[in-house]
Parts: C-alpha cells; structure tokens; sequence
C-alpha cells in the first residue's frame, strides 16, 4: 500500500475527526479517499457512540469536568469522526461558557445541538443556536426585553457569528437587538436542594418588541427568525463561515479579532468555500465536501497546531485506552484544561486563541509529558500493539528502519531534517534491535516505547 | 412466613423523601442498618466517595469519607451496598474489581476479588446480595455471570455466559434474593429481569425493551419482599416498576417527592432559589431521575436512591393478605361488573 496514501489519509483522519490508528489508517486508504470524505459527510451511516455504556459508568449531567472528560471519550470512540469535529469545531465558533452559565446540563445540550446541527447549514444552525438556552443566558438575551432592549447577543450574532466586523453597522446592532426581544428560557427548578434541572427555551411574545425594524437594508416586522434569514444569505456570512474553517480545518490563520486588518493566507480557498456556501445555500456538509477534496486542503499537512483536545484525543486513540468507559476519564479533560482548553468553558465568546497560541514554555512542556507518559506504558494496549507491529516487521531492525518505522506507526508523522537526525542520533545509540530471544524483543522493545516518546516529543508532533 | 394467598392491595403511596444536595450526591444504592441508621452509597467521578450516613428522623451522622483509590478501604466505583448482621458495610467496586467489608464508620475489615474471568475473579462486579447464610451473590457484568461466595469470599459457584437466550446475561447489575432462595438477576442490556433458582437453573424471564408497562430501559436494581412482590428499578425510564411474583405488572411509581426536612431547613436562608422555585413549574421536581437501585425492608417500605436528584424517595406498601375464601379463584374471562 502506497505511503502516500496512509500520509493523505492519516492527514484527514487528523483534520476531520481526532486521528486514527496504523490499522484504521490501512482500511481507510483501501476504501478510498474520495470514498472516506464521503463516510465521514454522511455520519449516519455509522452508529453513534453507545449513549448506554456512557449513562452507565459515567452518568452525571451537573459535574462540568466529568462531562468534559464524556465528551473526549465520545472523541476517542466515535465512529461519526466529522460529526464529532464538528461539534467541538462550533464550541470553538460559538463560544459559550461555564464560568458564566453555571449550568453544565445546558451546556452539555448545547454541545449535543451542535452535534446534530453541525452538518446542516447555517441558517438551521443559527436558529438553533439562538433558542439555545446556555447562549441565551451566556449572552444576556433573557434580560433582552422590548422597553429594555440588551443588544449582547445581536451584536455577538453579527460581530463573530456569521459576518464579523466591518459589515454591519450600530443600527444593525440595535435591530438585531429588539428582534430578538422575547427570546427567553424557562426558569428551570433551581440547583439547590434537590439537582438541577433542564432549561427550555421560551418566546414571550409580552416582551418582544414587533416594531418595523430596518436590517441590512431590509424592513419588516423583523423577529429573530428573519434576522437568521438576512443574514444566512450575506455574503459576509459566508466568506466569514469560509474563514473559519479554513482555519480550524486547514491552515492556522491569525486570531479571529485581526481579520477585520489581515486577510486571509489564501483568499483563493476562502472564496472556492463561499462559492460553496451561496451555491449550496449555506450548507456546511456542501462546503466541508469542497474543503477536503480541495489541493489547498490535502496539501496543508502539519501546518496547523493541535488544539489540546486533539493532542489528547489523537494520543488516547493511538493507546488503545477507554474503548469502553473507564475510571479516571476527567483526567484526560483536566489534562486539556492544564494544556489551555477547558471544554465547556472558553476563555471568551470568541473562543480560543488557537494556532501557535496554543503553545507556551510551559504548556509545551504539559503537552510533551503528557504524550510521552501515555506512549511510554506498554501496558496500554495501543502502545503494545504498536510495539508488536514493529517487531513482527523482521528479525532485525537497523536504526534507521527503527526511525522510519516508528514514525510510521504513530502518524505517519513526518519529521524535518533537525528532529529526523536527532532520532536518529538515538537510533543509532540503542544499535540495531533484534527480536530473535525472549530477552532481546524485550529490550528491543524497550528501546521502541522510548522512540515513541521521543518522536511525540518533537515539535513536528506538536502539528497536524 | 410463608407468603399470602392472594393480596388485597390497598395502595402504595409516597410516604417520606430522604437527604439532600450535599448530604448525599449522587446516591446510587441504600441499605438499612438498625436503629434507623440509613447508609446511603454515593458515587462521583471526582471528590470524595462516600457513604452517607443519616437516619430515618432526618438526623446527620456524618459521612464515611472513603477515599478515592485502590488502597484498602478506598473505592473508585461503588456500586451496590449491603449491611450484614454485625451492621458492616459490603460495598461491591467495578472499577477495582472487589468486595470490600468495612465496619460501619468505614474501618477497613477485609477484601476480595482481583479482575479476570477465572473463578473468584471479576470483570466489573456490580449487584451484590446476601442470602439467608449471608453468601453473596455478585453480578458480574462483564463475565455476564453471577458468582456465589461465602461473606469471606471464598468461590461457591457460579452460572451465566453472554446472550440474550434463556439464562444467558448481558452485562448485568442488580441481584436480588427471595426469601426461598431463588436469585433474580438484572439483565440490564437485555432489558429483562432473569429469576434462577439458587443453584442457577433459570425459571422465568420477565420484561422486554421499551418504555410500557412491563417493558424496560436498561434496568438497574431489583427487589423481592416478603409477599414475593418483585420491584424493579427501570432506570432509563425514570420509574420503579411493580410485578406480582408470578410477574404480572402490576403499577409503577414515578416519584412524588417533596423537599426533606433538610432540604426545607436548607432553603429557609435561600432567598433566591426559593423565589426561582416559585417561577417555575415544580411538577419535575416530584419525578425520580436515573434511579440506580430499588430496596425494601421487612415493614413494606420501598426506598429508591434518586440519583440526578440526590435524595432516596421512600413508599409504603399497604396490602393485606387474603386467604382462599376471601379471594375468587382466577377468573378465565374479565368481568365488567365486581
């Protein structure tokens, strides 16, 4: 089987879901890639993650960490990869907060509305995110009241939900605003003494305001649904979309708050997606069709950060662990959280500072530790089985095939000349690894796991 | 006692609910020691795990902290617990695949199990149980078996294999024993209770998937009393249903809590919950949500751990035996007239 097949297809399990390991790799390029993009645009033709299992071991609605940590392991076992890349994609997008919200339950709906809607388009996605509960209270629209109008969530809607800035105007704002008067939740039973409870979403007509209202150059009797409808068909909303995935799917682009300033890296590509955008009407499944079977997409291996849960999710599938629920799963969501990305609870509404971002001295070094202690275990049966395929290879294995196949099995990860000379370098230390005897595949094995960790602990690794 | 003939059942109505947000969250299994003393078993995946520890007039004993770990004494993920003769604690962990004992202030007095598939081991214990010689029985989920051991755990017995055929297991949870000796298992991914003879020779199934009247959503617990009623915990249902011993549906319960007298002491200093409780509907708050498991003492009281809502909703069965005379024999047909 051609490398170039498992490189390219090892790069879109990396963008399109959270990795996959050499065997996955293996069937998936026998499928086909063409084949593959079009499973992972059609998640319903896989089961979902056993919603049972979940409920069974790791059931509770009210512990923001825990449900972090269910979300990852949904990352790690998910057969609907795209689906699940979508959703966190959205969390990233439309950014809403525990610290604020203080209401895991709500915020555990939204990520499941994102998990459902991410793949429609985006007028459905913003009607939905507009009744959602957590963005409701996150963004202040359940004190938007038609004598006292709070325009936070018109404006966030405009500035960094579909149009971004430089395309609407103050008035807009305001107008957004008294439209979306009414949009409420219902008080749910509170927290204390007995559990919380689910929020709903309600429209009280008592508090919306039905005045003419003007919108981007429209008048109307505009309520939020018709803001939803302008704005869909913006063509600001689609190259701003466009944007957006072009930076979490294929190359890091400046921080969202500077591309008002900075234009895109690639403007070609960012109009090839808005083409997709106004033709397919919005559909995000039409655009991600057009992005992953693009040159521009399939030529962009490594040049994007990990995100945390990448890193974590990606490293926890190459081990093999939590295929089913386990003890200690928060771990891996803490792990994240110490690595800069607290799901569930982004910093601001706009999200993550990503790309190089994600990376300082110290989280570099959170990064790499936590990588090289999961790839060091060869209890873990991932790291075993990768151990095994290695040293079933032959009876011998020279430093440099030693090299070449480790970073085989763990991407395959494509080193420059520094961090390929430097594996080398100890490569060749250890000598050739031999499997003959009990005790050499033994010490053979040994000088394979710490190879491991040296190449998760290289800065080409730090990228997908 | 021998069970009655027939049952005039009077009604079965919510009689008290127990604990609270703090007291005890997360409650995923009740036992009853003496003198009104009510071990509560709550699980967490972060914190503490705890047994509470409070008392049928509402009184808070304190907690057994028991530390989260594989050291003796310490859990990860408690299941089920039991009280024994002595009022010590047999507390099954499917995460460290063992039974521990432990006296009734969490001293550590012994434990057992190791994880694999061999005889005397676990993969995932679950559900445990006494019988009359206070042997447990564990439910062994991912051995999909049920296991027999002296309290000491020395190996007896055990019978089961994955599937979905008469007597065969999938993962399952709760066990539970009659006061004859049979063993009723939880087929929890089944969605069926399974009732074996102590020996395991199966005698009947009862129940199917779904969310009618004798139908199940992954249940957890089940209970016998000293009628033969059997009670079964239908967790993704949100209800406890009840069947005769001869497994007839015959009502389900769906929570009617009200606040405890904690819970009510508690909101006296909260103004604004209680405000927020008054723009709200409170119909919710009554239901049982994701109950783990189903217990019943000798008094005809029935305790549901409440577990999204982190309390123990507690009903009393009223039902009076009937003897032959007082009771028509079955009847082939429905009558419209009685």
């Amino acid at each position: 089987m051609a490398n170039t097949d498992l490189a390219l297809m090892g790069h879109l399990m990396r963008r399109a879901g959270f990795g996959a390991t050499r065997d996955e790799l293996e069937a998936y390029a026998a499928r086909g890639y063409e084949n593959v993009v079009d499973d992972l645009l059609n998640p319903e033709k896989f089961p979902p993650v056993e919603e049972d299992l979940i409920q069974r071991y790791y059931d509770s609605k009210e512990n923001p960490i825990l449900a972090a940590g269910v979300w990852i392991y949904r990352m790690v076992n998910t057969k609907r990869h795209l689906e699940e890349k979508m959703s966190l994609f959205w969390h990233q997008v439309f950014a809403t907060s525990q610290f604020k919200v203080k209401h895991t339950r709500s915020l555990v709906a939204q990520i499941k509305m994102f998990r459902s809607f991410g793949l429609s388009d985006m007028r459905t996605l913003l009607t939905e995110l507009s009744g959602d509960p957590a963005m409701i209270f996150f963004l202040d629209n359940h004190t938007n009241l038609k004598e006292e109008p709070n325009e936070n969530y018109g404006r966030e809607l405009l500035e960094l939900f579909s149009m971004g800035v430089g395309n609407y105007s103050e008035e807009d704002i305001k107008m957004a605003a008294r439209a979306f008067t009414g949009w409420t939740v219902s008080q749910p039973i509170p927290v204390y003494p007995q559990g919380g409870h689910p929020a709903e979403f309600v429209y009280r007509e008592e508090e919306h305001d039905d005045s003419v209202k003007t919108f981007l150059g429209e008048t109307g009797r505009f309520n939020g649904g018709d803001i939803v409808d302008i704005v869909a068909r913006q063509p600001a909303t689609a190259k701003f979309v466009s944007r957006h995935l072009y930076n979490y799917f294929v190359a890091d682009e400046p921080q969202v708050s500077s591309w008002h300033d900075m234009p895109p890296h690639d403007p070609g590509a960012i109009d090839a997606l808005s083409e997709a955008y106004t033709d397919s009407g919005g559909d995000i499944r039409a655009i991600m069709r057009v992005l992953l079977n693009s040159d521009f997409f399939k030529e962009a291996r490594f040049k994007k950060v990990k995100s945390p849960a990448e890193l974590v999710a990606g490293i926890m599938k190459l081990v093999g662990t939590h295929k089913t629920p386990e003890a200690g799963i928060t771990e891996y969501s803490t792990a994240t959280a110490v690595m800069g990305q607290e799901l569930l609870n982004p910093p601001t509404v706009e999200g993550w500072h990503t790309g190089k971002e994600w990376i300082d001295g110290g989280i570099l070094g959170e990064r790499v530790n936590f990588a090289a202690d999961q790839v060091g275990d060869v209890t873990k049966p991932g790291v075993r089985s990768m151990v095994d395929r290695i040293s079933a290879s032959g009876s011998s294995l020279s430093p440099d095939e030693t090299v070449v196949a480790c970073l085989d099995v763990l991407g395959p990860v494509q080193p420059g000349d520094e961090t390929r000379a430097a594996l080398l370098r100890h490569a060749t230390s250890a000598g050739t690894l031999r499997f003959d005897s009990e005790k050499e595949r033994e010490k053979s094995s040994a000088q394979i796991v710490r190879m491991f960790q040296l190449v998760v602990a290289s800065r080409e690794f730090q990228f997908a | 006692m021998a069970r009655p003939y027939a049952l005039l059942r009077a009604g079965f109505p919510f009689l008290k609910t127990i604990g609270m947000r703090r007291w005890n969250n997360f409650p995923t299994d009740v036992a009853l020691g003496n003198e009104g003393r009510i071990y509560i078993l709550c699980r967490s995946e972060q914190g503490l795990v705890q047994i509470a520890r409070l008392t049928w007039d509402d009184r808070n004993l304190e907690p057994i902290c028991m530390g989260r770990g594989s050291e003796d004494g310490q859990f990860t993920w408690p299941v089920n617990v039991l009280v024994d003769r002595d009022e010590h604690l047999l507390v099954s962990d499917e995460a460290l695949h063992r039974i521990t004992l432990v006296d009734r202030d969490g001293g550590f007095i012994s434990k057992w199990g190791e994880q694999g598939d061999g005889d005397g081991q676990f993969d995932r214990p679950s559900g445990i149980v006494f019988d009359a010689d206070e042997n447990v029985y564990v439910a062994d989920s991912m051995n999909h078996r049920i296991q027999k051991y002296t309290k000491n755990g020395e190996f007896l017995h055990q019978w089961g294999s994955y599937g979905d055929g008469d007597g065969e297991l999938n993962m399952p949870w709760g066990v539970t024993i009659d006061e004859l000796g049979d063993v009723y298992v939880v087929d929890w991914r089944n969605d069926r209770i399974q009732k074996f003879t102590t020996d395991g020779e199966f005698v009947f199934s009862l129940g199917r998937s779904g969310s009618g009247d004798g139908e199940f959503d992954r249940p957890t617990g089940v209970a016998v009393d000293q009628d033969g009623d059997i009670y079964v915990c239908d967790y993704g249902n949100n209800r406890v249903q009840l069947f005769s011993a001869e497994g007839r549906y015959v009502e389900q319960f769906i929570g009617d809590a009200t606040l405890s007298k904690p819970a009510r002491d508690y909101m006296m200093t909260n103004p604004e919950p209680n405000r927020m409780r008054e723009m709200t509907k409170l119909e919710p708050g009554k239901r049982l949500r994701s109950p783990k498991s189903v217990r019943v003492d000798d008094l005809g009281k029935m305790y549901i751990p409440d577990y999204d809502s982190f309390r123990v909703q507690v009903y009393q069965k009223e039902a009076i035996h009937l003897t032959p005379d007082q009771i028509a024999p079955p009847l082939r047909s429905p009558h419209l007239l009685g």
